[in-house]
């Protein structure tokens, strides 16, 4: 591993200050940004530790009720603290399953908030410092699109990228409308979940709306009364400790047999966190009857574009939302 | 074998030299600054296998010097110095005469060796100019002043050390380990596993894959189960930090340990100090009752023995006992 300078934050300014520099990186868990700087791919000159700023405000690390209803999920809140929270378990599961269903017991321990929805992507490629790469080095190429891609997306991908969004987190808040508080060299702003992650286009090296020295502070979790009707089903190569081939967060509201409010997103299939709106118009106002929610599968993949190996994850994607929507709706 | 003319400062390691790193060459170069005019000292590192050791020596100077370097193959040198595992500082006379030795973890005083070396120069005549790997082995010939320097667990403290808490360069890091505080000079990459392992001593928390997947590394941080191959020790300071090695109660296993040799969890042991650490969080965690529970659990944990079914019951044996907390 290179060498590079470590700077404890003393605080949000400082953490900025030193954060918008090119090299600079932040740290806060450390499981996504160390192992990388292991394989080389990330090769910062400074490193940022947020953690200290919790001692200065403790609701960066911890969750919170909003004062409108919902949930404030501090940056710094460590996916097994949400996960277990029993305010998230009740009234958000999708959230608390994404997190249970993620990493493993020591990682939760370890990954934040703001780091789960920062993770890079696991296409062998990226983390292959060996390899044409456009997301780590633009215009290197995608060695992706005629290598192993077994595991890549068929959703929002270009001929420049086709590299999997790994978070769940991410998949969950997309699906409720999450939004993420940052605060920045221009002060503090909040940015919708929805448009937090870029498609990869032609600059897959931009993969959020984060600005340079723009640190995360928050991502509330808003009221959604049906989100206690929620669920978030993942199917990976092996039972746990795994990414996933697809998964699916819904949120479902049943009234009389009549399906009136429904949140569908996708994991594992698409370049960034998938919300699916076109499952859920197939969804609302329909019976919530098996049939119904096939159609919505059919219409939330397709848009799939499948690369030569992959193409499975059309039909796997397919029934792991069906399967999502008859559990959430039994 | 390099030719030389001049008295040796002669520094071996029963182990490993690793050169990359700068704190040493910037703790021999501190030695050399300090000899006395005219000694003409030069180094030596002999380096044996196993692994490498950090000189503590205080050094604002970082430019490096060449290091010729024998082998130590089977720690002879170190051997026939007496040394086996415990760090060691000698001063040798050019008639093989140990005239000054520091053995121990404790960091010997600069002061006192610049003393030695000063006086064994007023003693030593002249210098072997050419000796073989064999002869040296056998009488120490040629050699001035030889230094066995291992010191792996420093007293920062004592060596009055720079205080900048940020850079790249190796500063102290205090770290609570099993309810003791360590001073280590560590450059902020060092991971809190390599802290542990390489610089503190304790190998008990092991490095299998090195990026967080096979969960061998598992130490306790705060009381919760986190992989130590995945965060840098800088980060650590002032958390409490418990590794295998203080699990149990002096003489007294910790339940799960003892579980664990009762159920067969374990047969190469590899992975076996990182399962119990993570079984030893993970029975303070919400989980359900049932063995799938604990596999689910546990998946961050990988056995290449495959000694699951007798994991899954050592912790399950210590859950419906009741003994794991602790």
């Amino acid at each position: 591993m290179i060498s590079f300078d470590y700077l404890a934050a003393p605080d949000l300014e400082t953490a900025v200050r030193a954060g918008a520099a090119a090299s600079a990186r932040f740290v806060a868990g450390g499981t996504t940004l160390i192992d990388l700087m292991k394989l080389g791919v990330e090769r910062p000159a400074h490193v940022v530790d947020l953690n200290p700023l919790a001692s200065r405000d403790a609701t960066l690390a911890t969750i919170s009720e909003l004062p409108g209803g919902g949930l404030r999920l501090g940056a710094l809140a460590r996916m097994s603290d949400v996960a277990w929270d029993a305010r998230v378990r009740d009234d958000y599961p999708l959230v608390s399953q994404s997190l249970l269903l993620a990493a493993s017991g020591q990682v939760r321990n370890m990954a934040t908030m703001a780091g789960n929805i920062l993770q890079r992507t696991r296409c062998e490629y990226f983390r292959d410092t060996a390899m044409a790469c456009n997301k780590r080095e633009p215009g290197s190429g995608c060695a992706a699109l005629h290598g192993i891609n077994r595991g890549h997306a068929i959703l929002g991908t270009s001929e420049h990228c086709i590299a999997t969004h790994p978070s769940d987190l991410a998949v969950a808040l997309t699906a409720v409308d999450a939004v993420v508080h940052v605060r920045g060299p221009n002060g503090a702003r909040t940015i919708p979940f929805g448009d937090f992650h870029l498609l990869p286009g032609a600059h897959p090296e931009r993969e959020t709306e984060l600005r340079p020295g723009e640190v995360i502070t928050a991502i509330d979790l808003p009221p959604l009364s049906f989100a206690r009707h929620s669920t978030y089903l993942k199917v990976r190569d092996r039972a746990s400790f795994a990414f996933a081939l697809a998964a699916a967060a819904v949120a479902l509201d049943v009234q009389s047999g009549t399906i009136r409010g429904a949140r569908v997103a996708l994991g594992g299939v698409g370049t960034k966190p998938w919300r699916s709106h076109e499952a859920e118009h197939a969804l609302i106002g329909r019976p919530a009857t098996i049939a119904t929610y096939r159609a919505a599968a059919d219409a939330a993949l397709a848009a799939a574009r499948p690369q030569s190996q992959n193409r499975f994850k059309i039909e796997l994607a397919k029934r792991t939302l069906t399967r999502a929507l008859t559990e959430v709706s039994a | 074998m390099p030719r030389f003319t001049t008295p040796l400062v002669l520094t071996f390691h029963a182990r490993h030299w690793d050169p990359s790193h700068r704190e040493q060459i910037a703790a021999y170069n501190r030695l050399i600054a300090n000899l006395p005019d005219g000694a003409g000292a030069r180094l030596l590192s002999a380096g044996g296998e196993g692994a490498w050791h950090e000189l503590v020596f205080d050094d604002d100077d970082h430019t490096s010097v060449a290091l010729p370097i024998v082998s130590d193959a089977g720690d002879e040198l170190a051997r026939r110095f007496g040394v086996s595992d415990e760090p060691a500082v000698f001063v040798i006379d050019t008639d093989g005469v140990v005239r000054w030795r520091h053995i121990g973890f404790d960091a010997p005083d600069t002061g006192d060796i610049v003393r030695a070396l000063t006086d064994a120069a007023h003693r030593s005549t002249a210098a072997s100019p050419m000796w073989s790997r064999r002869q040296f082995v056998a009488t120490v010939l040629g050699v001035a002043f030889a230094l066995t320097i291992r010191p792996r667990l420093a007293r920062a403290e004592a060596m009055g050390h720079s205080t900048s808490a940020a850079g790249a360069e190796a500063a102290p890091v205090t770290l609570n380990v099993n309810g003791k505080d360590l001073t280590l000079q560590l450059e902020p990459r060092v991971t809190l596993l390599d802290a542990l392992r390489e610089y503190a001593g304790l190998t008990g928390s092991k490095k299998g894959c090195d990026h967080g997947q096979c969960g061998a590394c598992t130490v306790h941080i705060d009381g919760r189960r986190t992989l130590s191959c995945l965060t840098f020790a800088v980060m650590q300071q002032g958390k409490r930090i418990t590794t295998i090695e203080g699990l149990a109660r002096g003489e007294e296993l910790h339940p799960l340990q003892r579980a664990f040799i009762t159920h067969d969890g374990f047969q190469c042991g590899y992975c076996t100090s990182g399962q119990i650490m993570s079984a030893a969080g993970m029975v303070n965690e919400p989980w359900g009752q049932r063995d799938e529970d604990v596999r689910e659990a546990m998946s961050g944990n990988i056995c290449r023995c495959g000694a699951y079914p007798g994991i899954v019951a050592a912790i399950q044996d210590v859950r419906q006992s009741g003994r794991a907390a602790r």
